[in-house]
């Protein structure tokens, strides 16, 4: 695993996003594209650059063909637009009983945490997982 | 289809001979009708209930013993039509609400019949003509006593209904209330982590040695610090908004004059709108502003949170404050010409941690509760409030009202001041 693997990270809190992005490119290596633009994220993910997506669950801010998207609906999409198969995590502050099962079901996502996500190597050991288990399936 | 009385008289052959014979029957009783009357409400003190229902005293029981003897009167003329029925079923919806169980009314009913049967044994000699007349008083006081019975029912039957579409929708309400709190725990849960994020993130960066340059640094804890500050006011909020909807929140109201705490208040803004550029306009200087009713502190509060929502949510521009008075009522308004309200948003912005610009509000420190406790303190102070925009990107109109002071005696105030001059 020489090469850079790209993480797409879509999260509506800024400093949130600046945390993940930082703690993945230093304590991971990883390069990472941040946005809440849809077409942008799907410029990125058609072309095969991305190689897992850390989505936020409630998304202000993110609109698609005229309607709110949140991070569920959102990873069903980039699913399907992904040339080959792309690792999912989502990262939510929905913490009730329930919620993990329930969010997982219906965004099809790989993963999930729980915010507050602090530990920078937890969150690279929690990515690096999901995509050796992509690589080997 | 066919009536209870319809029914029950085909039931107990209950026909025109019966009725023949009653009526020919009425004027022989009637000399014995008061002794009946007597003995009917001799049993009244052995009523359990007799205190709650003979509420009237002896004038009350003296009529009701007039009554019965009207009644049984009526029983002779062999009415037996809808109408009679009305009013049985009347009064066993009355006795019913009244507590009087139905148990006393049959064994009243008993006593009735009973004695009318001793009046027969008087009035004929034993045969087929008092056989007769006793076969038809037995059927006509059966067909009574069936309506008292059904109408019982029907007034038990109904009350239970009521009772039952009581309890459920206090049970709708009790779980609607279970719901609402379970939802706010799991959104108040959802905006603590997320700036418990940043601080907890930032911090455990930095004793990772991830970030080992003095100047980001130093960056990432201001990111820190203001993620701190934006979680006291969440905290903050969520106390506030706790305490009034638990009716925790006991307003000091007292005449408030407006002049002086608009003019304690404004300045406070100003130096928020001047940093931004915006353009902090008072026109409640051309008005004569009358005293409100109000908490002084929570009415701070209340514009304070108005004017930082509007200054917030206004990039360029002015905000400008008014008020107006009518009906009794000051109005006050914050309007600006900042980013707008959608139609469909303007009822949902009052509700808690809705933030149309989630982004822009978290930046500036807002916990999304700032509307909700507004709304709660102004209809505390027997105020209303309401949002006005024009939609996206055409400024935003937020008003409330207070009771002016001292409203009644508003009058006689302009001779006094008159007489000063």
């Amino acid at each position: 695993m020489s090469e850079t693997r790209t993480i797409l990270i879509v999260e509506d809190n800024a400093l949130v996003a600046k945390f993940y992005k930082m703690a993945l490119e230093r304590g991971g290596g990883f390069r990472c594209v941040v946005t809440e633009n849809v077409a942008e994220m799907l410029k990125h993910v058609t072309a095969g650059e991305v190689d897992l997506a850390i989505l936020d669950v409630s998304l202000s801010d993110t609109e698609w063909e005229g309607r709110r998207l949140d991070g569920l609906e959102l990873a069903r999409i980039l699913k399907q637009r992904a040339p080959r198969k792309l690792p999912i995590l989502l990262a939510t502050a929905h913490a009730m009983a329930g919620d993990r099962e329930r969010m997982l079901a219906a965004s099809g996502a790989d993963g999930y945490l729980e915010k507050p996500i602090y530990e920078a190597d937890a969150l690279v050991a929690t990515v690096r997982g999901l995509l050796d288990s992509a690589a080997g399936g | 289809m066919e009536t209870f009385i319809e029914e029950m008289k085909r039931y107990l052959a209950f026909g025109a001979e019966d009725v023949r014979l009653l009526r020919q029957l009425g004027p022989r009783m009637d000399k014995y009708l008061p002794e009946m009357s007597e003995r009917f409400y001799s049993q009244i003190p052995f009523h359990p209930n007799a205190f709650r229902v003979f509420t009237g005293g002896d004038t009350q029981i003296a009529r009701l013993k007039q009554t019965l003897i009207y009644w049984a009167q009526g029983l002779f003329a062999g009415r037996y039509d809808e109408a009679y029925a009305d009013e049985r079923y009347q009064i066993g919806y009355r006795h019913v609400r009244i507590g009087l169980e139905q148990k006393y009314v049959i064994s009243a009913m008993g006593i009735v019949r009973g004695f009318l049967s001793e009046c027969l044994l008087l009035e004929f000699e034993a045969g087929d003509e008092r056989l007769k007349f006793s076969r038809s008083l037995n059927k006509m006081l059966d067909l009574d006593l069936n309506l008292m019975c059904e109408s019982y029912m029907h007034a038990s039957t109904q009350n239970l209904r009521a009772l039952n579409e009581q309890l459920e929708r206090a049970n709708r309400e009790l779980a609607e209330a279970s719901q609402s709190k379970d939802e706010f725990l799991a959104q108040t849960s959802h905006e603590l982590r997320t700036p418990l994020n940043s601080i907890l993130g930032f911090t455990k960066l930095i004793l990772d040695g991830l970030a080992t340059n003095p100047a980001e640094q130093r960056e990432l804890l201001q990111d820190v610090f203001r993620s701190a500050q934006h979680l006291l006011g969440i905290v903050n909020d969520i106390l506030d908004i706790g305490r009034i909807e638990a009716g925790k929140v006991s307003l000091h109201v007292e005449t408030v004059n407006l002049r002086e705490l608009l003019d304690s208040t404004l300045p406070l803004i100003a130096v928020q709108a001047a940093a931004k550029g915006v353009e902090l306009r008072d026109e409640t200087l051309r008005a004569t502003l009358p005293r409100v009713r109000a908490d002084e502190v929570r009415l701070r509060q209340v514009l304070l949170n108005l004017l930082n929502n509007a200054v917030k949510f206004t990039a360029e521009g002015r905000v400008t404050m008014r008020a107006s008075t009518a009906d009794g009522f000051v109005k006050l308004e914050v309007e600006d010409t900042g980013i707008g309200v959608p139609a469909d948003a303007r009822e949902r912005v009052f509700q808690k941690f809705v933030q149309l610009d989630p982004i822009q509000a978290r930046r500036q420190g807002g916990s999304g509760l700032g509307l909700t406790i507004s709304q709660r303190l102004v209809e505390l102070m027997g105020g209303e409030i309401g949002l006005h925009s024009d939609g996206h990107e055409k400024g935003t109109r937020v008003w409330f009202t207070l009771p002016i002071a001292g409203e009644p005696d508003a009058t006689p105030r302009a001779p006094a001041a008159k007489a000063r001059q």
